[in-house]
């Protein structure tokens, strides 16, 4: 891929990228989440088309104008969320995969088939039973079983995103030397990911995106977890204003040895400690995936811990019981505005008074007291200079920008003692993320304890008073902000500290 | 948001009028004869409030639970046994003489208790077993209808006339005692137009919802879980509360029309297998929520201009007027308001483009 | 002849059973892609009422006009099916209420009605219908007879077609991209299979099939048009899909099953035998173990082998690219 840019409306997301990959190799794609890798990849399997650059496969430039002709081209893409029918049976999601021209055939003959996946799960390490429903499986062996729909179709040129991020470390070696296998038939891997440990541990070369950028191309033996880092965090990024002279108050938050499940039944907040002081912004750094959004979940109540406490100012609101947590006064800013912090179709005054309906001013009684809600809606909408049509329209309608000063305008409103911001700066422009920030900042000049997760390292360095770091369901490092050292924590946040490494 | 069903019904008339004419029939004459036959002629309207009332009750009923996405198409089961508790209460309270108001209230709860029990049934099963409550709702609306004929043709019940020359030979259902029939109000107009308790309730249960979705807790706690149950839980609301809430409030109403049925037009309970079972009240009160688009002020409107037209549909019925008519008319206007539903709103979402994020390169 | 009560029971269920069969296996090819048909009793009366006037009214001399009628009955019902999958596929409109209003728009007191009284269908009994096609001497065997030899070619179809329709389902690679449309319709688009157009085909064809139901009342059953003939049939169709988990094989033992519940009341009153509330059981009954059924369809843990394809009534809407 020579020069590739991608434009979208308000970012560029690949800007002049050159990136090779040769046959019989595994080449690794590092770099953080908005540093462009989906884009790259995306563009690599005609789901997007280039703005400007040529992609050349076998040394012939190529153009993709659908998926189709990617796939038609031996491009085969493992994606992080699987495109698979649960209810069916591992051969018949094989054989969904096929669309190739050739070879298709009306009847479907199960048992050629099942034959066939079973000879390649066997050759290529990735055993699985062709018989068995998808539902049935883990989360690993789902994953091979997307692996042998690219091998089905004979794919020359594999692209994993991020494959590691379901799999336990012995499935992930598994997997590892799978692709070894493939890179040894001659076929292409292509490796995204944001741990170095493994990059080092099964990539030939190693392109790290940053910003939009190609910024290097090494071997992955020369290169070290640190050097990568650098590489993938860059230097001298600003340091930030000097933190507030504000001497923290008491705990507001504190997690005692906090475990929960995630969606799928694994564990994804593993025995975590944390405290929050009031006034104080504590930022827990780290790539989304590694047990963030589990942990946020479980402070607002929406998750129940499978272990551990979770205190707010002294008390112990009941768990996994939202409102519980609202009484005890917990904000939560949650990543997915729309979906979860939202809702869509009603009015922004209602959505505004979405926790605080209940008691007064809001209601009296059963009755809600209408016009006091409107009122404090206009108030706000001023205050935080929302840009809509007006109180009674219907939230969609607003940017993403506005969409996210409702949210914290509605949660600063409530007098939180904590508030939990996941993510709240994704997706904004450079003004928004300017708001955003102040507020953050007023809410802990109020006295709130604020949790900032983030994957966004100037950001944190921006705000937050004390940085720990998210992997894996634990918190791998905490610092001051003083004593932060930006390599440290990029290293900490892909995995630098982990014991497997190289 | 008055335009789109408005110019539904125009489109509607124009496409039924060109079925008319595709088969032979002069348009513009039978709309005329439909209009007569709706709120013109003598004794009309009444006629059309007849009609127009259980369309009310199970619109209503229709509108109250749809507004919160949960779709109950049991309406019709739910009249039914509404139908059958209130007239127990009826034959049990009443006696002789005039209209008695407890004998009445006493049949009103009856009506709403054994509405919103069948619908309960549907409500647990999709609060605590997330089953579907459409097809759930829809099946006990034929249990519903074997119920009511078994207690009038296959057993000695309460509800059936055991006495009486005719009772050896024809099963028939008790008439209700004359205390506990419901009274009406003539309007002097037109030759005098009597207008149903029942219409009077509907009126009142339309006040009800409207008060309760649009000005209390409950309602907004509603709006919010029909609209993102992610975002209720979000925001600490208890889902399965609401659910059985929603359906029982809806069942209540759907019973209210059964009860409605008995003490205002039928004087009995009517389990004549091409009387009450028959008129799909449930079913057809759900075409006018929808077309009310579930505005509980729109469905009295809307149930009265349906009833009129199920109204002229009867009484035209014979050889020499298209019967069917009305069906079409109906299941066109429908359609077009659903079709014209979604096609503005496809225009405003390409016309306003929120643009909520730009797509922002998503990498792990 | 005398035959036994659970012969002629089991004899009238294959017959009543025969339109809720074909009803059935239109709508399940319907809600296997994902879009669910409430107009089934409204596609059943436009193809009744069609059929039937394509045999009165249609100048031919032999029986081989019922073939034609099928055919225009089978076309009713598809084109009556169009409106719906116009509505729900391309408009993403409610396809409960649009089900609904097909029901209202075509049923008893709508189109079909409008239609049979306009022809003046009313009128006479069919000038051709079906007949049983095995010779008499063969269907006075005992027990088989009746049963198996005594049906009409309407009957021996049906059982191919739902021969047809699981081999299709379970060995054919549109059955299996339907399969994927009605069950992830996101990750059947991601390779490549065309949803819209799926859910197009299945819910015109499953609209045919309701058609050819409805003909089978008007021609074979009780040949003459009455307005509202099908008596319901429809939705008892619906609940047999669920009935059936959704498997054509189980389809022809429930139709027979409702079928020849349908027949015991009468062949009971009949005989004479009265048992009190038999009738409210055995009527109530289809419907009561629908939703037993349902309910366990739903429960997590026996949704996944049980359950109804995990898209149904749910409109696709491609993500944002």
């Amino acid at each position: 891929m020579r020069g590739i840019t991608k434009r979208f409306p308000g970012v560029v997301a690949n800007d002049g990228v050159d990136f090779a990959a040769a046959t019989g190799e595994v080449h690794a794609l590092l770099g953080e989440n908005g540093a462009g890798k989906s884009t790259l990849s995306n563009i690599l399997t005609g789901l997007y088309r280039p703005d400007e650059g040529e992609i050349l496969v076998y040394c012939r430039p190529v153009e993709f104008s659908a998926p189709r002709d990617a796939l038609d081209a031996g491009i085969c893409m493992v994606h992080q969320h699987f495109r698979l029918v649960e209810r069916f049976t591992v051969a018949e999601n094989v054989v969904l995969g096929d669309h190739r021209r050739e070879g298709r055939t009306f009847r479907l003959r199960y048992r050629t088939i099942e034959r066939r996946v079973a000879e390649l799960g066997e050759r290529y390490g990735l055993a699985v039973d062709p018989r068995a429903r998808v539902w049935q499986l883990s989360v690993g062996e789902q994953q091979r079983v997307e692996i042998l729909k690219a091998l089905y179709l004979d794919a020359r040129i594999l692209i994993l995103d991020e494959p590691t991020a379901v799999l336990t470390p012995q499935e992930a070696q598994v997997l590892f030397e799978t692709l070894r296998e493939m890179a040894a038939d001659g076929r292409t891997v292509i490796f995204i990911s944001h741990k170095l440990h493994e990059v080092k541990a099964v990539a030939d070369r190693v392109t790290v995106l940053r910003g939009g950028h190609a910024v290097a191309t090494v071997s992955a033996a020369e290169a070290t977890p640190r050097s990568l880092a650098v590489l993938m965090v860059g230097h001298g990024l600003g340091e930030g204003a000097p933190p507030k002279a504000r001497a923290p108050g008491e705990v507001v938050l504190g997690l005692e040895d906090v475990s929960a499940a995630g969606d799928r039944g694994g564990a994804a907040v593993r025995g975590v400690s944390l405290a929050v002081r009031a006034g104080e912004i504590v930022a827990l750094a780290g790539v989304a995936g590694n047990g963030q959004r589990e942990l946020a979940e479980t402070v607002a109540g929406m998750r129940a811990p499978t272990g551990g406490v979770v205190r707010v100012a002294g008390k112990t609101p009941r768990p996994g019981d939202p409102r519980a947590a609202i009484r005890a006064g917990v904000a939560y800013v949650p990543e997915d505005r729309l979906g979860t912090g939202l809702a869509p179709s009603v009015s922004i005054a209602s959505n505004l008074a979405l926790k605080s309906y209940r008691e007064a001013p809001a209601s009296s009684g059963p009755l809600l007291r209408l016009r006091r809600i409107r009122e404090r809606a206009v108030e706000l909408i001023q205050r935080y200079r929302i840009a809509a049509p007006g109180p009674a329209a219907p939230v969609r309608l607003l940017s993403g920008g506005n969409l996210q000063k409702v949210v914290l305008a509605r949660e600063f409103s409530g007098q939180p003692k904590v508030l939990v911001a996941a993510s709240p700066t994704r997706g904004l422009d450079v003004g928004a993320i300017e708001s955003v920030h102040s507020y953050l900042h007023e809410a802990a000049a109020a006295g709130v304890g604020v949790l900032l997760i983030s994957e966004d390292l100037d950001e944190i360095l921006t705000l937050a008073d004390r940085i720990a770091v998210m992997y894996e369901g634990e918190v791998v490092g905490e610092t001051a902000r003083a004593e932060a050292s930006v390599e440290e924590i990029g290293l900490l946040m892909a995995g630098g500290n982990d014991p497997r490494r190289d | 948001m008055v335009a789109v069903p408005a110019a539904s019904l125009v489109f509607a008339f124009f496409a039924s009028g060109l079925v008319l004419l595709a088969t032979g029939h002069n348009a513009l004459s039978s709309y005329r004869r439909l209009f007569d036959a709706a709120f013109v002629a003598n004794g009309a309207l009444g006629q059309t409030l007849v009609s127009a009332t259980p369309l009310a009750f199970t619109g209503l009923a229709a509108a109250a639970a749809f507004r919160m996405r949960l779709f109950n198409i049991g309406g019709e089961g739910q009249l039914l046994v509404g139908a059958i508790t209130a007239a127990a209460a009826g034959l049990y309270f009443g006696g002789s003489g005039g209209p008695s108001a407890f004998a009445i209230a006493a049949m009103v709860v009856a009506g709403c208790a054994g509405g919103a029990a069948w619908a309960l049934i549907p409500g647990i099963l999709r609060a605590f077993f997330r089953t579907n409550e459409i097809i759930t709702s829809l099946m006990l609306n034929y249990v519903a209808a074997y119920l009511l004929t078994y207690l009038i043709f296959n057993t000695q019940s309460y509800w059936r006339q055991t006495t009486g020359f005719n009772a050896a030979v024809f099963p028939t259902s008790k008439d209700l005692p004359s205390s506990a029939l419901w009274p009406g109000a003539t309007i002097h107009l037109r030759g005098g137009i009597l207008l149903p308790l029942g219409a009077g309730f509907a009126v009142l249960a339309a006040a009800v919802l409207w008060v309760l979705y649009s000005r209390t807790r409950f309602g907004f706690e509603a709006q919010v879980l029909g609209d993102s149950p992610r975002a209720a839980r979000y925001a600490g609301m208890r889902t399965r509360r609401k659910i059985l809430a929603v359906m029982a409030i809806s069942g209540a109403i759907a019973g209210l029309g059964g009860a409605s049925q008995d003490g205002d037009f039928r004087h009995t309970l009517d389990a004549d297998p091409n009387g009450l079972q028959r008129q799909y009240y449930g079913y057809s009160g759900i075409v006018v929520a929808a077309l009310a688009r579930y505005n509980p002020f729109a469905v009295l409107l809307v149930a009265f201009l349906v009833g009129g037209l199920q109204n002229a549909g009867n009484t035209l019925q014979g050889a020499d007027f298209p019967s069917g008519l009305v069906g079409v008319i109906q299941g066109i206007i429908l359609f077009s308001a659903l079709g014209g539903e979604l096609l503005v709103r496809y225009r405003i979402r390409i016309s306003r483009r929120p643009a909520a994020a730009p797509p922002a390169p998503e990498a792990a | 002849m005398n035959h036994s009560l659970a012969v002629v029971v089991i004899a009238s269920g294959v017959a009543y059973g025969t339109p809720l069969l074909y009803a059935a296996l239109g709508e399940l090819l319907t809600e296997r892609s994902g879009v669910l048909n409430l107009g089934v009793e409204g596609m059943m009366l436009i193809g009744a009422v069609m059929g039937f006037w394509t045999v009165q009214r249609v100048h031919a001399g032999s029986g081989a006009i019922l073939v034609v009628a099928i055919g225009v009955a089978a076309l009713a019902g598809a084109l009556t099916a169009a409106i719906h999958a116009f509505l729900v596929i391309t408009l993403r409109a409610s396809q409960i209420v649009s089900g609904l209003a097909l029901t209202i728009f075509a049923g008893a007191a709508g189109l079909s009605s409008y239609l049979g009284n306009d022809f003046n269908l009313g009128d006479n009994p069919a000038r051709h219908q079906f007949h049983a096609v095995f010779p008499a001497r063969v269907q006075r065997w005992p027990i088989v007879g009746p049963i198996v030899f005594g049906q009409n070619v309407l009957v021996y179809v049906s059982w191919a077609c739902v021969v047809a329709v699981w081999l299709y389902l379970t060995r054919t690679r549109p059955g299996l991209n339907v399969r994927a449309v009605g069950d992830s319709p996101a990750a059947a688009d991601a390779m490549g299979i065309d949803v819209a157009a799926y859910r197009y085909a299945h819910t015109l064809v499953g609209g045919a099939f309701a058609g050819v139901a409805g003909a089978t009342f008007t021609l074979a059953i009780t040949p003459q048009w009455v307005d509202g003939i099908t008596g319901g049939a429809g939705w008892i169709a619906i609940a047999l899909v669920i009935f059936a988990f959704w498997r054509p094989e189980l389809c022809l033992v429930g139709a027979y099953f409702f079928g020849a519940l349908q027949a015991l009341s009468p062949e009971l009153q009949a005989r004479g035998i009265h048992i009190g509330p038999t009738e409210l059981w055995a009527n109530s009954l289809p419907y009561l173990m629908t939703i037993v059924v349902l309910v366990l369809v739903s429960a997590s843990s026996t949704r996944r082998w049980l359950g109804a394809p995990a898209a149904l009534g749910l409109p696709y809407v491609r993500e944002e690219r």
